[in-house]
Formats: structure tokens, sequence, C-alpha cells
């Protein structure tokens, strides 16, 4: 019977195919080849909500679809390719699919209409990017995984580079590739400790039973050992070391330094890899192995805390930035910090619930951002927009949608999530965990500049006067760009309603319906057993008596006073800039906090003076080896050559005292003189 | 048959003094021809073996062998000849020890 689950692979083949037809035929084809992406990324959208709609019944599918390195015995392992749907996976591919669609949409208001040259290339770049991302999403192992981790950092190099003839895209897809490369190294040696202590990658193989967190939780409870270390450091170890993937590719410090400079990318494409799907993967790859990470208390505190911390640092940065595109960018950054502070503190589906909302709001955003810039002819300086509000509504509206959702204002979607990641938090960080109380006040910390930076590029660009020409006379959008916005303006508005955690508390109703989507699914692979594990072996408990809503007043009140003083500060006729006022931190936060300054000067001296020292050993040792084992053959066949004098009598007389002296050896052995 | 009753020894013998005698050759001589035809006495020891054994056992397999080596050794004699004038054009002489260019 051919069940919704045998269309799965589709999902990830139809936008790979729109990838071969735009790089093979995009030339040939009308808006080059846009077409073909929109329709193959509808398609997947389709079977994508099909899917939903199927485990949404109850059902969930785990299938090794093709082995293409199998195992010989008990102690091998075998490398396979599958695709696991289960809720968490489904809800990816909704929201991945969704947004690449519409920013396929998006694109052809983007780029088609503007004009730009090498749209095949760009359309193929989206299509590879959304089948990698879906087959990330679909992955049914580690290494399955792992493989499209890297096919998704190499469509992002390949999108960022689009316009490669300037030297700052060019550079800033170098940056991006290398800088997620570095965590990509301690994600492999992650993986294959993963298969080295469990000989399988599944995630869910077995109902859920044989998959490497049961086995890890099996082992922990017998009191194995490896490799030297008792059970618990070795899953910390290897769970710090899959994590490194994580904070490269999600953008955590301190391996942020990329987004920022991912900027120079096409908007639409910052809005699909850089704000909505590609970042999330690392987080995603968080929660689809959290049964393993709950096991480890240690790498749980540090996924909180990094997580904190990157939430406050990047919301500081993102206060000084002048263009709209750098704002989004920190936002981005800070925005995961919640996430990976979430999945540290516990709470799962608070944190797959941001990433869902933020997905929406942050792509919205993005989205705007790059209607705005075509209003302004490519002009990303906040400084010379304003007063854009009376001539782009549609613009104005969505993005004020997706303002006050990343602010966090209630009711819009960033509230319920993001209150919901504080209070877990706050809970769990109560209930025992001093590491977790230090990460939930600087989250609580970042809510203040959140609402600050949202609304002062809010009012900076769409509101008071018009500080340019062009700002005066913006040029006009077209429906495919105003389409996309209105779709994601609608759900970054209504998105947080699926899970309204304090309104369920107050009332009494048990309308906290994503809870309830997590709660069926593999055995091992629930947020029941998530909180199990958690309570168990991490000893995470929540206190008791903290109200949900009077979490989420504190967050509430911190976001409207940070976009209250963005308000007063910015929301006038002629605003000014008021970085004066910070003094000295203000170059720092300009600076970035010297992040960049710091890892050139680590790589220029540590990394260059290792590079140095290798160069030395392998042009002295090594090559000193090889060369000395040619010198001593060259200077041996120099010698050995000047029997070969060229007189054949010579040769003869050596051939016949050879057979003599053969034949006597071969005598005196064979005992013919005995 | 007279011949039958010589025994084999003999004809090893005199097979071992030929060869000797064309290994001499080959190993003292600079003249090409002198290779050649020295080269034909070490064939024929062999020959003179294979004839000796062929009576000795009543099996002409041998003999008929002989008879190949011998045509062997003119197709061999025809193509030495032919080098040895083309050494003689090269090297206005036939001196084995002169032609040493395609040495080191």
């Amino acid at each position: 019977m051919a069940g919704a689950f045998d269309f799965a692979p589709a999902i990830i083949l139809l936008p790979f195919l729109s990838f071969l037809l735009a790089l093979t035929a995009g030339n040939r084809m009308p808006k080059g080849g846009a077409f073909g992406g929109i329709a193959a990324t509808a398609g997947s959208l389709l079977l994508s909500i099909w899917m939903v709609l199927t485990v949404a019944g109850g059902a969930t599918y785990d299938e090794t679809l093709y082995t293409w390195v199998a195992g010989a015995g008990e102690e091998t392992v075998s490398l396979t390719l599958g695709v696991l749907v289960d809720p968490l996976s489904a809800m990816m591919l909704l929201i991945v699919s969704l947004i690449a669609f519409l920013v396929h949409v998006f694109s052809l208001g983007y780029m088609n209409d503007e004009g730009e040259v090498g749209l095949p290339r760009y359309y193929a770049g989206l299509g590879l990017f959304s089948a990698s991302m879906l087959g990330f999403v679909l992955a049914d192992n580690l290494l399955m995984a792992f493989m499209f981790f890297e096919l998704v950092g190499l469509c992002s190099y390949l999108l960022i580079g689009f316009w490669f003839r300037e030297p700052g895209p060019a550079s800033a897809a170098k940056k991006a590739f290398l800088v997620t490369r570095f965590g990509d190294y301690f994600f492999l040696v992650g993986v294959v400790a993963v298969f080295a202590t469990f000989g399988t990658a599944q995630f869910a193989s077995g109902g859920g039973t044989e998959s490497f967190p049961a086995l890890a939780e099996q082992a922990l409870e017998a009191g194995e050992t490896y490799f030297g270390f008792d059970a618990q450091t070795w899953f910390t170890i290897v769970g710090l070391l899959v994590l490194g993937g994580v904070v490269g590719k999600s953008a955590q410090f301190p391996l942020h330094t990329w987004l920022p400079d991912a900027m120079e990318g096409p908007t639409p494409v910052s809005a699909l890899i850089h704000a909505a799907t590609m970042v999330a993967a690392g987080v995603y790859l968080v929660a689809r192995m959290y049964g393993f990470y709950a096991l480890s208390p240690t790498a749980l505190a540090i996924i909180a805390f990094v997580g904190g911390f990157t939430a406050l640092v990047a919301a500081t940065m993102g206060v000084v930035k002048k263009e709209i595109k750098q704002v989004l960018a920190y936002s981005t950054i800070s925005q995961y910090g919640y996430m990976m502070l979430g999945l540290g503190a516990g709470g799962y589906v608070a944190a797959t619930f941001h990433l869902m909302t933020h997905a929406f709001f942050k792509a919205l955003l993005f989205l705007g951002a790059g209607s705005v810039i075509i209003a302004m002819h490519h002009n990303e300086n906040m400084w010379d927009m304003g007063g854009l509000r009376e001539k782009m509504p549609v613009t104005y509206y969505t993005f004020l949608s997706g303002s006050l959702a990343l602010a966090g204002i209630v009711p819009f979607a960033g509230f319920w999530s993001k209150d919901e990641v504080l209070y877990e938090a706050l809970v769990h960080g109560l209930g025992g965990s001093p590491l977790l109380l230090a990460a939930y006040a600087m989250g609580l910390v970042a809510v203040f500049f959140t609402g600050f930076y949202t609304f002062r590029m809010v009012f900076l660009t769409f509101h008071g006067e018009a500080r340019s020409d062009t700002a005066r006379d913006p040029h006009g959008v077209r429906w495919n760009v105003k389409a996309p916005l209105v779709v994601l303006g609608v759900l970054a508005a209504t998105a947080g309603f699926i899970n309204m955690v304090p309104v369920a508390e107050l009332t009494g109703l048990h309308i906290e319906f994503l809870h309830k989507w997590f709660e069926h699914g593999f055995a091992g692979l629930t947020v029941e057993h998530y909180g199990t594990v958690l309570h168990d072996v991490a000893g995470y408990t929540a206190a008791e008596g903290v109200p949900s809503y009077a979490a989420g007043v504190v967050s509430l009140v911190l976001a409207l006073a940070g976009a209250g003083l963005a308000h007063q500060l910015y929301n006038v006729p002629e605003p000014v800039e008021h970085t004066q006022r910070l003094g000295g931190i203000r170059d720092v936060l300009f600076n970035n906090y010297y992040q960049d300054e710091y890892q050139v000067w680590l790589a220029d001296t540590v990394t260059m003076g290792v590079a140095r020292v290798s160069d030395l050993f392998d042009q002295n040792v090594v090559d000193g080896v090889v060369d000395g084992v040619s010198a001593v053959s060259l200077a041996t066949g120099r010698r050995v050559r000047r029997i070969q004098r060229g007189v054949v009598t010579d040769y003869a007389l050596l051939l016949s005292l050879g057979l003599t002296v053969l034949v006597v050896v071969l005598g005196i052995l064979g005992g013919w003189f005995a | 048959m007279i011949l039958s009753e010589v025994p084999p020894t003999y004809y090893l013998f005199l097979s071992a003094a030929v060869f000797s005698i064309g290994l001499f050759g080959i190993l003292t001589r600079r003249n090409a021809l002198m290779f050649l035809m020295s080269v034909e006495l070490m064939l024929n020891a062999a020959n003179i073996n294979l004839v000796a054994f062929s009576l000795f056992w009543g099996n002409v397999t041998g003999q008929t062998f002989s008879l190949f080596t011998m045509a062997l050794a003119a197709a061999e004699v025809a193509v030495g000849i032919g080098i040895i004038l083309v050494l003689y054009r090269n090297f206005d002489d036939v001196d084995v020890t002169k032609a040493t260019t395609m040495r080191w």
C-alpha cells in the first residue's frame, strides 16, 4: 500500500530535480529556472503538509532506504541512508518547505525584476539548498545528517558568494565556509565517536529502542566505561564534539562571526539560509538527538550557558548597527541563543516552538527588509531611510507584525515561544542550577535589548521624515514580494496560538497543542521520555509555584521598556544617532567586541605558528626521509651501472659466470656433491 | 648397430667440449663473425645432446627437435648477419668492443 510515507523521499528529490534543471537548462527557461524551483518547493510543501497530517494521525516512519556500506558481522557498522518522519521532523519539514517556497516566489521580485544576471546559478543554488536542508531534516542517522549538514554549508557558500565578482561577497562566503567548517571538524569527530561507541548512529531504529541515545541510556544504567572514561563523562565529550558543529552552524558564540558577514549575499538567501533554515540546522540537530544530550547535565549546562550568553552579546551588538540587514543578522544570532538556552534548560518543546515561530517571523523580517532594499535601490543604510510607512503600507504592516513577534510583544508569536524558553530556564534554574539562573538572567536582559533594537530599526526605517531622495520616492514592489510577506505576516501574528502555555495555566484549558504534538512518536523520542531522562539522569527538577504568566509579564515589561526607549529616542521626525552617549562602549559594540580581530590574531599567531612548525617538519623530516631513500637509490645506481660497459663480451662473461655460480650453489644446496 | 654400443657418456663429453669451444670463442674473440660461428657451435652442442638421448631412449622426438633447432639456427644466422652488416655500416668495423655507444 502506498501511504504518505512512501513519498517522503520525493520531498528531497523534487528540489534536487529543480537544481539539476536550473543548472542544465536554466538559460533556456523563462525567468532563469525560477518556475521549476517554485513548482518543486510547492510540491515539497504539499507533501510536507501531507506528512504533518499523517503524523497528526499518530503514524511515524523510520525506514532505511539504501545501505552504501554493509557491515559484515556483529562488530562492524553499516552506513545507511534512511528517512525518519516523526513529530519533530514533520514540523521542521513544514517550516523549511514553506519558507523555501515563499523565498522562491520572493526571488522573482528581488532577483528577476531587478535584472540580475546569473539567475540559473541562483535558482540552482536555492534548489540544492532546499533539497539538502530537507534531506538533513529527514535524515534517520547521524552520518546522513552530517552529509547533508555539509551540503547545506556548501550551498550557503555558493549563495553568499553569488555576486562573486565583488570582493565583499567572495570573502564573506569564504569566511562563512571556513568558520562553520571549523565547527564541523568537531562534529565529524563526534560522528566517528558515536559509531565507535555504539556501533550505530540511528536516531530511532527499532522503534526507538536500538537508537544510539537509547543504547547510551542503557550503558549509563549498566555503568559501563568507554576508553577509560565512565559513561557519563564520555557521553559529555561526545555530545560536546557534536555540539561543535551546532555552534558553528547555528552561529553561537564564539563561532557567530560569519553570520553578519553572510549578509553580503542576496536578501532572499539571507531569509532562507541565515535566518530560517540553515542556521536552524544546528538547533534542530540538538533537538533530534535530545535523548542523548539529556543524559549529560554538563553538556546541557554548557548549551544553556552558551545560548544565554550569545543571546545577550548578539543583542547588544545589534543596538548600534546602521544597516537594516546587520540588525537582523545580530537578532538572528541572539534568537538562536534563546533556542539553545531553551534546549539546555530542559525546555525541548519551548525551544522547538521558538525554532518554529522564529523561522516565520525572521523570514518575514528579512523578506520585509528585502522589500525595503528594493524600494531603496539597494541602499541598506537605515539612516538614509525614514518615512517609508506611507509609501509601502503592505511592507510596513507585515514588517511590524514580524517586529512585534521578534521583540516578544503579546500576542505575537515570539512572545509565547520566547517566554516559554525563559520560563523553562527559570523553573529549572530555581530547581537547583545556578548556572541556568545565570543564563536565564542573560536571556532576560537580552529581551530589553531586543525590544530596543527591533523598534529602533522599525522607527528608523518607516517612521519620521524621509532622509534621502530615494526614501522620498521609493521604487515600487510587486505582488511577488507582497504575497510572501502577507503569508508570513499572518503566521508571525498567529503561530504562537498553538502553544499558549500561560493562557492554558490561567484558564485551565488544554490548549498547549505543541506539547501534545510531541507526546507521540517513537518511544524514546517523545517529550515525556525526555522529561523523565532529564529528571532522573541530569537531575533537572522544576521549581514549584512559579506561574508562567508571571515570568511572561516580567519579560513583556522588559520588551516594552526597550521598545519604549526606542520610541523616545528614534520615533521623532528627525532622529539622530544617540550612540555618542555610550562613550567607550560604543567602539567596542561597533567593532563587535573585537571578535573578528582576536580570531584573526589567533589565526595569524597560533595557527600560522603551528602551520610553520608543521611545514618545517614536513619539509625537513618527511621530505628528508623520502629524499634520502631516493638519494641512496641514485648513488647505488650510479655505481652499479659501471658494469654496463657496452662490450658484448663482458655481458656474455657475466652471463656464463652467473649461470656457473647458480649451478654450483644449487648443487651444493641440493647435495649433488655429497 | 655399432653406434648403440657407444655409451651416452661419450656423446655428452663431446657435446660439452663443443659447447665449451663455442663459449671460449664468444669470450675471447672480438670479431662479430666469429661470434656467430661460436654461437653455431653451442647450438650444435645442444643438438648432439638431443640426438644422443633420442638414440639412447629409442624415441625420435629428440631428433625431430634437433631439426627444428637447425632451422632456428639458420634463421638466427640470417638475422645475425643482418646485424653485422649494419654494425659494419655504422662503425666501419665488425669489432664488437668498438660498438659501445648505447651504454650509459
